[in-house]
């Protein structure tokens, strides 16, 4: 089991939780299925292209994906995808 | 407890001597060595005695006194003057006395104390419990004198980091803000009252700054950061610490502090949600190594649509002043290449690792600084649709 754990702006969008357990093995799948349950939680996150939006960070064992392979980054049982996008409030 | 026992040995084998015994001897030339840490010293220290700390005492003890030298010591109440004397004797010094009571009993008694040339009284007095900290002590006091920080936005982040580095002696700090003080900044933009609303937050952080502590220069920007006016502002100082309430003004300080080599002290904040990191100077990484680009509109609300609870930029604050701090006195390791998040709701904090982009415009190695670009239309312009055109 996976937790994905979103950031207090998007919990809105996914019926006001902060982490969902998926099945996934790799983080382009565990973003599918938070797709399939709240898409518009997904398009936060993902462009409608499937590319990782900019001003979003994803992070697997405390690291950015983005330094290691990406949306392949593999996923095993018990690891959590955060999810950390841009805020500019101060 | 094991010490108490061990004390009480000392005081059996060890000579002591009251403090005014101690002055007489050291009138009449005997030496006289105070072991406590740089920052207690400055508070004052019997006139007359040498500084050398007890742990470097036995380091260096052989360039004030060889071992059949009469040697005093002394410490804040006796107990490490005790323990240093012991030290001494197992290194041959027979003729170690203790001053009973230490500095404390010294002052009681109306001696005369002494404060190193460079700490005036004022600033061994306010800054005395920071400066007590071996790790701290004077030198790192007069580095945070020497330290020249500019804050951006004296807002939520801005307010708690300007009150503690004015607090803790920052020598300059600089406020830039051109907004004006209203009610609803009040639960959390501690620098303001109630009865300054309507005035420039310059003003109104200006005031209750000097009220705080008046060794410390305050300047004030009335202006909105531009990258016409970024660079004047930027150079006069030797940290920047991002403050600001809006995506413009966070990629304008990116690529300045880039530009001119400074830190960048990143905070923000958002409903129960704040983040902190350092940017060190040249970045990789940096704030845009982060985050690349802002988000496209509609995708962040900003703080006065989506609130914030007051306390959350306090946290965040005071952990920019913290790192603040840590960058201008080489104390402790900075939050370089790490991001810290907390979470009001459960109060955790996590942290993250941050690499460099190899692709970053600006920090990537071997790249020219590609120039300032028009931050309102960069930060405002994208639509979502805009951006799936890009995939």
């Amino acid at each position: 089991m996976i937790k994905i754990e979103l950031p207090d702006a998007l919990r809105p969008l996914a019926g006001g939780v902060q982490e969902i357990a998926v099945e996934a093995s790799s983080v382009a799948e565990a973003l599918e299925e938070l797709g399939r349950r709240y898409p518009e939680a997904r398009l936060r996150i993902l462009t409608r292209g499937g590319q990782i939006r900019p001003h979003v960070n994803l992070f697997v064992r405390e690291r950015d994906i983005r330094s290691g392979d990406g949306l392949e980054t593999e996923l095993h049982d018990g690891d959590s995808l955060l999810v950390v996008p841009s805020v500019a409030g101060g | 407890m094991v010490i108490d026992k061990r004390l009480a040995e000392l005081r059996d084998r060890i000579s002591l001597l009251s403090p005014a015994e101690a002055r007489a001897r050291l009138a009449a030339g005997e030496l006289m060595i105070d072991v406590r840490e740089p920052g207690e010293l400055a508070q004052g220290m019997p006139a007359g005695a040498r500084a050398l700390s007890r742990n470097e005492l036995e380091l260096q003890i052989d360039e004030l006194a060889p071992p059949e030298v009469p040697v005093m010591l002394i410490c804040a109440s006796g107990p490490r003057s005790l323990l240093a004397a012991d030290a001494l004797q197992r290194m041959g010094y027979s003729r170690v006395t203790v001053i009973e009571g230490g500095v404390e009993r010294w002052k009681r008694e109306g001696l005369p104390c002494t404060r190193p040339e460079h700490v005036d009284a004022d600033t061994a007095e306010r800054y005395a419990r920071q400066m007590n900290l071996p790790e701290f002590g004077i030198e790192a006091q007069a580095k945070l004198a020497d330290s020249r920080v500019l804050l951006v936005g004296a807002g939520g982040l801005g307010s708690p980091a300007a009150l503690y580095l004015a607090a803790a002696g920052v020598g300059t700090l600089g406020l830039v803000d051109d907004d004006r003080v209203e009610r609803s900044n009040l639960h959390r933009q501690v620098l303001h009252r109630d009865d300054g609303i309507g005035t420039p937050k310059t003003d109104s952080a200006r005031a209750t700054l000097e009220a705080l502590n008046p060794k410390v220069e305050v300047r004030t920007h009335q202006v909105r950061l531009t990258s016409e006016n970024v660079e004047s502002i930027f150079s006069d100082y030797r940290i920047i610490v991002d403050g600001s309430d809006n995506f413009p003004t966070r990629y304008l300080v990116n690529d300045a502090c880039i530009k001119l080599g400074l830190p960048n002290v990143y905070g923000a904040v958002q409903r129960f949600e704040g983040r902190v990191s350092v940017f060190a100077a040249g970045g990789r990484p940096c704030y845009r190594c982060l985050f690349s680009e802002p988000p496209e509109a509609g995708m962040a609300p900003s703080c006065s649509e989506a609130g914030v609870l007051g306390v959350v930029p306090g946290v965040i604050g005071l952990l920019q002043a913290l790192e603040v701090i840590k960058l201008a006195t080489g104390v402790g390791d900075p939050l370089i290449g790490r991001l810290l998040l907390f979470d009001a709701r459960s109060t955790r904090m996590r942290e993250l690792s941050l690499g460099p982009d190899p692709g970053c415009r600006y920090c990537a190695d071997g790249r020219d600084f590609p120039g300032y670009v028009d931050y309102a239309e960069f930060c405002s312009g994208a639509t979502s649709e805009d951006l799936e055109t890009h995939d």
